[in-house]
Formats: structure tokens, sequence, C-alpha cells
């Protein structure tokens, strides 16, 4: 299984290329993306910001990605995980899965998601409140 | 030894990483009174913190030597 991991401040580019190792025996590319939403814990936010300890964190997702691969086959994952700040609407992360079947795919996604929840050192270091509204003009 | 700190634990400290002189090889126990004694302000932190040592997480009967670069992980929080 071909693994691609990219931690990095850049915008997620959303419309990106299709895996190159596809080929007639991919049935399924699957995709998730994690975007910014504009609340976090009932406050308005227009970002938040992440950072990681990089080098582990991309040894650790893939080790993820190779032990859940033993039991969910697949042929080709890409895991994008943006750090710095991100505005809201933007992707904090992006996971491509190419596999013959669906079941691989979604899995792989699903089960890697819950563990780099768990183990992965990448934080929500704060959220950054949107501007509150200009005042109403003196009457 | 080298040690990173990250996320609130980084804001607490003040500083992202530090420098810290072990005598030779240090059960995880004595390595944390040295870290506290410190940064005492990173004690209520201790129980919700794993440590990794060389970029792996490690189990409370790892052992520590002066050329490790530790790592003090908070909660997780990516995705």
């Amino acid at each position: 299984m071909r693994i691609d991991i990219h931690i990095s401040p850049q915008p997620i580019d959303l419309n990106g290329p299709a895996p190159e190792s596809l080929d007639d025996q991919t049935g399924a590319l699957a995709s998730f993306t994690g975007l910014v939403r504009s609340q976090e814990n009932g406050r308005i936010i227009a970002a938040l910001e992440y950072e990681a300890y990089q080098p582990m964190a991309e040894r650790l997702m893939r080790r993820i990605l190779e032990n859940i691969a033993g039991r969910h086959p697949c042929h080709f994952v890409r895991v994008t995980h943006r750090i710095g700040v991100i505005p809201v609407g933007q992707a904090a992360i992006q996971i491509v899965v190419a596999a013959a079947h669906r079941a691989e795919a979604f899995a792989m996604m699903s089960e890697f998601m819950n563990r780099l929840k768990q183990d992965v050192p990448i934080w929500k270091l704060r959220a950054i409140d949107r501007d509150p509204p200009p005042p109403p003009p003196p009457s | 030894m080298r040690v990173l700190l990250f996320a609130h634990l980084k804001d607490h400290a003040g500083r992202a990483e530090f420098e810290l002189s072990l005598p030779g090889p240090t059960p995880m126990d004595e390595l944390w009174r040295r870290l506290l004694a410190v940064h005492p302000e990173l004690a209520p932190f201790r129980d919700s913190v794993r440590l990794a040592r060389n970029g792996e997480y490690v189990d409370k009967a790892s052992s520590f030597v002066d050329t490790d670069e530790v790592a003090l992980i908070p909660p997780v929080s990516g995705g």
C-alpha cells in the first residue's frame, strides 16, 4: 500500500490530484474532508489554530495506516493535515483512500480518524473569535 | 536531554523546549520529579500527559538517558 502523509500550513487543495497509483484493481476511491466549523464550544469563531509534533505525528500516522491495512487492505492512502491558523470553512484534514471495494476504503477512513483523535500528537491550540460587529453609527 | 512542550503546556511553562541534565539511566518517576522541579506549574497536568521518547510513546517502566529527546504530550485533538 502506498502511503502519502503531509502536515503543512498550506491550504488543502480539495480538488487535488487523484492518486497516481490507481489501476484496474481499484474499485473504490473514497475521501473524507474535515472542515473548521463556525462554532467551537458554543463560541462563534473565525478560525482554529493547530499545532503538531510533526516527526512523531507523521511516523505514527504511517504506523496506524499500516496496521489498519492489515485488516482492511487498501491500495493507496493520502492524509493531509493542515496546521497553523485555519479559517472557518477551510479544511483541517483530508483523507483519500483507494481500495478494491468501498468497505475497505470506508473502514480505513473511519478507523484512522478514531486513532488520530486518540494518539497522533496534533492539537487544536486555540479558537480565534470572530471580530465583533462594528458599533451602530451615531444617530 | 532535550524536553519538548506542546499546546497549553508550552503556555504554562513559557517556552517550547528546554535542556535537562540526567546523571544516568533515569526511571520515569524520577524524570517527572526533575521536570517538575524545573517547571512546577506543569504538575496539575501530569496525570493527563503522556511521555514520548525520541518520538515514541513509552510506558511507566521506561527509563531515560541524557541523549534522549522527551516530549510531553497532552491529550491530542487533531482532525
